[in-house]
């Protein structure tokens, strides 16, 4: 049995989870490791530590998700991406 | 060729006229590649003339598919990627809010480039607030010669970098015939490695216009 304000809060984080995408960076042969970094470093605000662990991600495993939230929000993240030369895509969370 | 350096505020690189030449050439070849495929190019003539209105909506709409469709040329797939790896509708929705301002952005800044690299003089004088877009150009143009250069895999990269190394060494002396290789394609890779070094140049130059201490290596 779950008290209403369980309910309520279950229903908040389903809510949240539906509307929640991803930006993936997926790695190229092409771009710079210094550039990937700071292109991170400079659009999403990352502490240059942080933005060459995502660039080192994406060199070694193939992808980093890079950022989360709405579709729209995402969209614009992938836009700018793909205006960097960066390959971006973007999908649901969990997908 | 000298890569960049900060002087007087700005990135400057220095090339001669041959190799100013080569890179205008190939800046504006990106351009065209990219405005080529353009929106709102000419549909085939149907010659039922009796059919005015109803031509003008295929049309319409033949453009609509044409703007909607990936690119053709896996060099401006590049260029211009699929947002979605599966999701057709994501991949397609975004490509109709998307291509146009990012074909924009990316013809200007090849424009801007072409006509630095158009003035007279040696110096390639690149604004220090320009620096981080005129290095995201060189990407995009850095992605044809890639896609050209069948560039797929990082291991691809490592390959052509051998390929060229053997390519320098037999044009010393003179063995290139005996190796096989292809002008054109050594000819292409040794732009790439020119166009990457300048790069790399001018994001160091951007790493440490933007922060100062980041060349001290500490948090």
């Amino acid at each position: 049995m779950s008290t209403q304000e369980e309910l309520e809060r279950e229903g908040a984080v389903a809510l949240q989870t539906a509307d929640a995408w991803v930006t993936i960076v997926w790695n190229d042969p092409v771009n710079l490791m210094s550039y990937v970094t700071h292109v991170f470093q400079t659009y999403f605000g990352f502490s240059r530590h942080e933005a060459e662990a995502r660039m080192r991600e994406v060199h070694e495993h193939g992808r980093s998700v890079v950022s989360t939230g709405g579709r729209e929000k995402m969209e614009v993240d992938v836009q700018a991406m793909h205006g960097f030369g960066l390959w971006a895509t973007l999908q649901r969370s969990g997908e | 060729m000298k890569g960049f350096v900060a002087r007087d505020g700005q990135a400057v690189a220095e090339l001669d006229d041959e190799e100013r030449m080569v890179i205008a050439r190939i800046v504006a070849d990106v351009g065209l590649l990219l405005g080529g495929e353009q929106f709102g190019m000419d549909a085939p003539v149907d010659r039922d003339a009796g059919l005015d209105d109803a031509d003008e909506i295929l049309r319409h709409l033949r453009g609509l598919e044409e703007a909607l469709a990936e690119p053709d040329d896996p060099a401006v797939l590049r260029l211009l990627p699929s947002a979605s790896r599966e999701d057709r509708e994501i991949a397609d929705e975004f490509r109709r809010l998307t291509e146009g301002d990012l074909r924009d952005l990316k013809v200007e800044r090849l424009r801007q480039m072409w006509e630095q690299l158009s003035e007279d003089g040696p110096e390639w004088e690149v604004a220090s607030g320009d620096a981080m877009s005129t290095a995201a150009a060189l990407t995009d143009i850095r992605l044809v010669l890639g896609s050209r250069l069948r560039l797929f895999s990082d291991e691809d990269a490592e390959r052509l970098h051998t390929e060229i190394e053997l390519a320098a060494h037999a044009l010393d002396t003179d063995a290139e015939q005996a190796l096989g290789l292809d002008p054109e394609r050594v000819w292409l890779g040794m732009l790439y490695q020119a166009l990457t070094w300048l790069q790399e140049s001018l994001v160091q130059y951007a790493i440490t216009a933007d922060d100062p201490a980041a060349g001290d290596d500490h948090e």
